[in-house]
C-alpha cells in the first residue's frame, strides 16, 4: 500500500544541513494501524507529510499503490490527495472564513461534487463524529476537540484508503484525544489505513503496530 | 463555474472589513484617475467651445500692429464699409467706434472707454455669452441709454452703478438700462471695463464720425485668413496707404492660444499618467496584501487536494469581483469628484465648465480597476500555489 525507499529530507539552514529523514525505509500494508512515536525533532512529521504527498523529498522515494510520487505531476499529486489521503493536522487547518459543514465539504468542492450533495455528506459527517448541532458554527467558535473532529470529518469526506494524522491529540484534552482515537480504530476496523503520530504511549498501544524514530532514522 | 463564484463571493462577504478596505484602496485609486482625467477634459471643451464662438470672426482695425504695439493710422471711411460689402464669403459687417470718455457718477469722475456698434451685432457678441446681470440690452431707438461691464458697476465708482442710475458721459446724461455679468477670463477685458452705446449715441457723445473698428463674420471658417487678406487689400486700396489696415481672422489668436492649451493637456496627461501609476501602486499594495497573508489558507486548500489550477481560479474571481465592485464605486466616486472640482475651479478660475465624463474615461477606469486588480491578485496567489502545501500551511 505504502512504501518508501531510502527516503531522506535535507533541511538546509545556511552552512549545516538537517537530516530531517535519513534514510527511511518502510513499509505499511492495507489495513494496518501505525503509530509512529519519537521524541520532537526525530522527523516524524516530515516522514507525514512524505507520505501525504504534501512535500517532495531530497532523495529517495515513496510509492503509493506501488505509483513512485516522484513520477508524478502536480495534478496527479493533488488527485492522490484528494482521493486517497485523508490528512489530519495537529492544528487543525480550518479554514476560518467556512463553518463547519462548509469546511468538511472543502475537499468534495475541489472534486466537483455538486454543492447540495457535498453539503448533505458533510452533514452526515460531522453528525457521525458528534457534531450534528454545531454545522453553523465557524471555527472560532468551536473548542480545539471540536475542531479537530471538524477536520477529522473533513479528511474522511472524500472517502480515502489512508489516513494521516500528525499529533491529532496534542492539542486536545486527553478526554477528547480517547475520542479521537476511537473514531480512528474505527475507521481501522472499517478496513482504512491509518498512521497516526503521538507522544501518549498509552494511544500508541491502541496501534496495530508501533514504530520508533530518532534523528530521521527508523528504529527498528 | 457558478459555485465557484458562489465561493469566491462568500469568501468576501466572510472577510467584510478586509474586502471593505481592498475595493476602496481601488476606488480611491480609479476615482483618482476618472476625476482628473475628467476635468481635463471639461476643461478642453469649455476653452474650445468658448474660442469656436469666436473662430468666424475677423476684427479689422485702422492701424498696424507690430508685437505689443499698435499703431493707429486713421479710421474707416463710408466707403470703405460699402466695398466690403462685395467681398465674397461675409456674412455680416458691423461698424464699431470706441474711445475714451469722461464718465461722472455721483461727483466722482474717471475715463472709460465706450464701445458703440450697430446694437444687434454687438449684442450677439456679448450679451449671448456673457449675459445680463440687471436689466436689458440696447436697442436700435435707445438714444441716451447706455450698458455696462460689471468693472464699471463695481468697481470704478465709489458707488455701485445699478440699472436706472445716470451717468454723466462727456457731460451729457445717461440712464443705466442694462448691466453686465461678471464676465469669463475670455470676455474680461472686452467687457467688463466698458460702456456700450449704440452707434448714434456713440458718434454723437464722442463727437467723432469715425468708424475705429469693423468686425467681419465670415460664412465659411476655412475661408477666414483669405477673406481677411481681401478686407485689408480692398481697405489699403482705398487709403492708398499699404499697411493701412490690420484685419485678423480669430483662428490665429485662435491658434495662440491653441499652443498654450495643449502645453496644458500635455501637464493633465501627464497627471493622469501619475494618477495612473499610484493608483496601480496602490491597488497592487492592497491584492498583495490581502492574498498573501492567505498563503496559509491556500496552503490547506492544496492539502486536501485542490489543484493550483483551482486555487488560482478561486482567488482570480474573488481578485475579479473586488476589482470591478472597486472599480465602479471608483468611478463614481470619481464622476462626483469631478463634478466638485468643476464646480469649485469654475468659480475660482472665471471660466464656465462642467467635467467632460466620457463613457470612454469610466470603461478606462474599470479596465485599469480589473487589470491590475487581477494581476496582482493573481501574481501571489501563484505564488502560494506553487509553494509545496507544507511550505505554505507554515506561512504564517
Ligand atoms: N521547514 C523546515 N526548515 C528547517 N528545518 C526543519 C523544517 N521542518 C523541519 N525541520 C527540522 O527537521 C527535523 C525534523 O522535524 P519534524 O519532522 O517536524 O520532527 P517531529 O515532527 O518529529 O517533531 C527537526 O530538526 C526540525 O528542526
Ligand atoms: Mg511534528
Amino acid at each position: 500500500m505504502i512504501r518508501t525507499e531510502h527516503l531522506t529530507k535535507i533541511y538546509r539552514m545556511g552552512d549545516t544541513e538537517v537530516y530531517a529523514l535519513n534514510d527511511v525505509n518502510l513499509e505499511i500494508t492495507e489495513g494496518e494501524f501505525v503509530a509512529v512515536i519519537g521524541p520532537s525533532g526525530s522527523g516524524k512529521s516530515t516522514l507525514l507529510n512524505m507520505i501525504g504527498c504534501l512535500d517532495t523529498p531530497t532523495s529517495g522515494s515513496v510509492y503509493i499503490d506501488n505509483v513512485n510520487t516522484a513520477t508524478l505531476n502536480e495534478n496527479q499529486l493533488a488527485e492522490i490527495r484528494r482521493k486517497k489521503i485523508g490528512f489530519i493536522f495537529q492544528q487543525f487547518n480550518l479554514v476560518h472564513t467556512l463553518d463547519a459543514v462548509e469546511n468538511v465539504a472543502l475537499p468534495l468542492f475541489f472534486s466537483g461534487v455538486r454543492r447540495d450533495l457535498r453539503l448533505k455528506k458533510a452533514k452526515e459527517l460531522l453528525e457521525s463524529v458528534g457534531l450534528g448541532n454545531r454545522v453553523h458554527h465557524k471555527p472560532a467558535e468551536l473548542s480545539g476537540g471540536q475542531q479537530q473532529r471538524v477536520a477529522i470529518a473533513r479528511a474522511l469526506s472524500n472517502d480515502p484508503e489512508v489516513v494521516i494524522a500528525d499529533e491529532p491529540t496534542g492539542n486536545v484534552d486527553s478526554e477528547t484525544g480517547n475520542t479521537i482515537m476511537d473514531v480512528l480504530q474505527g475507521l481501522n476496523k472499517d478496513g482504512r489505513t491509518i498512521i497516526v503520530v503521538t507522544h501518549d504511549p498509552e494511544i500508541a498501544a491502541r496501534a496495530t503496530r508501533t514504530q520508533r524514530m530518532r534523528d530521521g532514522k527508523l528504529l527498528a | 463555474m457558478r459555485d465557484k463564484v458562489l465561493m469566491a463571493y462568500r469568501s468576501i462577504q466572510e472577510r467584510r472589513t478586509r474586502s471593505i478596505l481592498t475595493i476602496l484602496g481601488i476606488a480611491v485609486g480609479i476615482a483618482a484617475i476618472v476625476s482628473l482625467v475628467s476635468v481635463g477634459f471639461g476643461m478642453e471643451e469649455a476653452i474650445t467651445g468658448e474660442l469656436t464662438m469666436f473662430a468666424d470672426l475677423i476684427s479689422v482695425v485702422p492701424g498696424k500692429i507690430s508685437g505689443a504695439t499698435y499703431v493707429e493710422q486713421g479710421s474707416f471711411t463710408d466707403r470703405d464699409l460699402k466695398d466690403l460689402q462685395r467681398i465674397a464669403g461675409i456674412k455680416d459687417i458691423t461698424a464699431m467706434t470706441y474711445d475714451a470718455a469722461e464718465v461722472e457718477f455721483r461727483s466722482k469722475r474717471t475715463p472709460i472707454f465706450i464701445f458703440g456698434g450697430e446694437t444687434e451685432e454687438l449684442g450677439s457678441f456679448y450679451v449671448d455669452p456673457v449675459g445680463l446681470k440687471e436689466g436689458r440690452w440696447l436697442r436700435e431707438n435707445d438714444y441716451k441709454a447706455c450698458v455696462i461691464g460689471d468693472r464699471v458697476a463695481n468697481d470704478f465708482f465709489d458707488d455701485p452703478v445699478h440699472v436706472n442710475d445716470k451717468l454723466i458721459i462727456n457731460g451729457e446724461k445717461f440712464i443705466v438700462i442694462g448691466v453686465f455679468n461678471k464676465a469669463s477670463t475670455l470676455y474680461a477685458a472686452d467687457v467688463d471695463p466698458h460702456i456700450f452705446l449704440n452707434l448714434r449715441a456713440a458718434k454723437d457723445v464722442l463727437q467723432t464720425d469715425d468708424v475705429k473698428y469693423i468686425m467681419v463674420r465670415v460664412y465659411n471658417i476655412d475661408d477666414a485668413e483669405e477673406i481677411a487678406e481681401e478686407v485689408a487689400e480692398t481697405i489699403n486700396d482705398n487709403h492708398g496707404i499699404e499697411d493701412f489696415a490690420t484685419a485678423i481672422t480669430m483662428g490665429s489668436a485662435l491658434e495662440q492660444i491653441g499652443s498654450v492649451f495643449s502645453i496644458l493637456r500635455g501637464v493633465l496627461v501627464g497627471i493622469a499618467a501619475i494618477a495612473l501609476v499610484v493608483a496601480s501602486i496602490g491597488i497592487m499594495n492592497t491584492m498583495l496584501m490581502s492574498v498573501m497573508e492567505r498563503t496559509h489558507e491556500i496552503g490547506v486548500m492544496k492539502a486536501i487536494g485542490a489543484k493550483s489550477s483551482d486555487v488560482l481560479t478561486l482567488f482570480l474571481l474573488e481578485s475579479g469581483i473586488v476589482s470591478i465592485v472597486g472599480g465602479v464605486v471608483g468611478c463614481i466616486i470619481g464622476v462626483l469628484l469631478a463634478r466638485i472640482i468643476s464646480l469649485v475651479a469654475s468659480s475660482a478660475l472665471g471660466i464656465e465648465f462642467s467635467a467632460g465624463v466620457r463613457v470612454m474615461v469610466l470603461l478606462a477606469g474599470l479596465v485599469v480597476a480589473i487589470s491590475v486588480g487581477m494581476l496582482s491578485g493573481f501574481y501571489p496567489a501563484r505564488k502560494a500555489s506553487r509553494m509545496s502545501p507544507v511550505e505554505a500551511v507554515r506561512y504564517e
